[in-house]
């Protein structure tokens, strides 16, 4: 269980996170969401210990964050985080050199599945390929948890029904997913848990499932009542 | 350790092409200095010597080096110049551009300290790579001028000679005494972490981090620039001041290292 309590962090002199409480489980599909600039981002960040937190605490199975963490939890941030120059032969035996946990016929897999070409450099990738490419760098890591900052953004309609294909494929199984998104409506039907940020502050947490036999709305109703009002 | 040596040859094999093209630079320049000069010292002796005029001197190898100390320093302040920005754009490029490798970098598996150690390992190695390339192709160059120089005109000389003859050489690349090569490799490794730490307090801090890489900077400058002054000749013996300088190195390296370390264990912001 990825677990944060009373998580803060300030930018300068700006409180970005503020007490930032939730959890996300393993076998879940756990989706931070707000508005832009409300921190989720920066959530993400401070899991993988990409920016100091000021306050609190985040462990990861019982453990706080060390070496080890990046085998156990994937990151997939929102951009293709490979130099430009390199292939993507060369990008998938770079992750086999450095993860123990790279599972290559997974990869060899998941190029398959998403039709990506071994020569092809990572700075002539598309936006829609790249996010595909950045997928397959963190879904072939044999991990328990996986965080992705935005797989959707920029993506054109068949890319994210692709994309949102490998949701409820092997490929996750079952590991613990914690993501970010904006396009709530495509991947609601996937999603187990729903934590709401506004402005650095966690508005509301709720189980998706109990929220829509309980009180008979979507994870959009939910955000534009606690979001927006 | 393995994940170090994976990441210094990352490292290494990143500025290839650059290191390359220095070393095509300086081979080209230092290459076409000496032909040069040595067709025309060639031909002035030829001359001299169809008028019967017989007090042209022989000439050796560190002769011609010797005159050629405006073309043999600029590939080598050049590369100097290249290296010195590269010190920080070795972690800028990280940062920088749509792919943000950083987010990789400081992801992987391994104990962040390996990540600027072998940063710092592969400046070094880019910069002894220039240093025993600038060694070889004096060997090249030596080779060529023999080539060229009738054995009636050459006078021989020694390598060290040659290398004492061309003052970019003996005051800064390579000096000829030991003790000298160790300290002024030995600055020059402490000026690399200096600067490092440097970069690692502005990616922590941003903007406050800028006047606290400047002030860290200043102090250490201040330290070592002082080791380097240090005139206390009337009240320790030499060698206790030797040991007196070599303290300060190791406690500016020390702190610096320690300092690096934990930045970019625990406060880098990517």
């Amino acid at each position: 269980m990825i677990e944060l309590v009373r998580v803060s962090q300030k930018y300068t002199y700006k409180e970005v996170l503020k007490d930032v409480t939730f959890t996300a489980e393993k076998g879940q599909i756990t989706c931070l969401l707000g508005l832009n600039g409300a921190g989720k981002s920066t959530i993400l960040k401070t899991i993988m210990g990409l920016t100091p937190i000021h306050g609190g605490s985040i462990r990861i199975d019982g453990e706080e964050i060390n070496q080890n963490t990046y085998e156990r939890v994937s990151y997939i941030p929102d951009h293709l985080a490979i130099p430009a120059s390199m292939k993507l032969s060369d990008a998938l035996r770079f992750m086999e050199d450095f993860y123990s946990c790279w599972n290559k016929d997974r990869a060899n897999e998941l190029m398959r599945f998403f039709d990506l070409d071994l020569d092809e450099r990572a700075g002539r990738l598309s936006k829609g390929t790249a996010a595909k490419f950045n997928l397959v760098l963190g879904l072939a890591q044999d991990s328990d948890y996986v965080i992705m900052d935005e797989p959707f953004a920029g993506i054109d309609l068949f890319n994210r029904e692709r994309i949102a294909e490998v949701f409820s494929s092997e490929l996750v199984g079952n590991r613990g997913v914690l993501l970010t998104t904006h396009e709530v409506k495509e991947v609601e039907y996937l999603i187990d848990k729903a934590v709401l940020l506004r402005d650095g502050v966690v508005a509301r947490s709720f189980e998706c499932e109990q929220v829509r036999s309980e009180e008979s709305k979507s994870v959009v109703d939910v955000m534009k009542e606690v979001l927006l009002t | 350790m393995n994940r170090y040596l994976k990441l210094v040859h990352l490292e290494v094999h990143r500025f290839r092409y650059a290191l390359f093209s220095l070393m095509f630079l300086t081979a080209a320049i230092q290459i076409t200095g000496l032909v040069h000069t040595t067709q025309v010292r060639v031909k002035g002796w030829r001359e001299a010597a169809r008028l019967g005029e017989h007090s042209t001197r022989n000439f050796s190898f560190a002769d011609v080096i010797g005159d050629l100390q405006f073309l043999f320093a600029i590939p080598i302040l050049i590369s100097i110049v290249v290296l010195g920005l590269y010190v920080f754009l070795i972690w800028y490029r990280d940062w920088i551009g749509r792919d943000k490798f950083a987010y990789r970098l400081f992801t992987l598996p391994t104990v962040r300290r390996n990540v600027y150690m072998a940063k710092a390992t592969a400046i070094f190695v880019f910069v002894f790579a220039m240093v025993s390339f600038q060694l070889l192709m004096l060997l090249l160059e030596r080779q060529l001028f023999n080539w060229m120089v009738p054995s009636e005109y050459r006078m021989s000389s020694l390598f060290a000679e040659a290398v004492a003859s061309n003052l970019v050489f003996v005051r800064f690349l390579l000096p000829l005494d030991g003790i000298q090569f160790v300290v002024y490799y030995g600055i020059g490794i402490l000026a690399v972490f200096v600067l490092f730490t440097a970069v690692l307090l502005e990616r922590s801090y941003r903007l406050p981090g800028i006047v606290y890489a400047i002030l860290y900077v200043a102090v250490c400058g201040a330290a070592i620039g002082g080791a380097v002054y240090l005139n206390l000749y009337n009240y320790f013996y030499p060698r206790e001041i030797t040991a007196i300088r070599f303290c300060i190195y190791l406690m500016v390296m020390g702190f610096t290292l320690t300092l690096g370390f934990r930045l970019v264990s625990k406060k880098i912001t990517v």
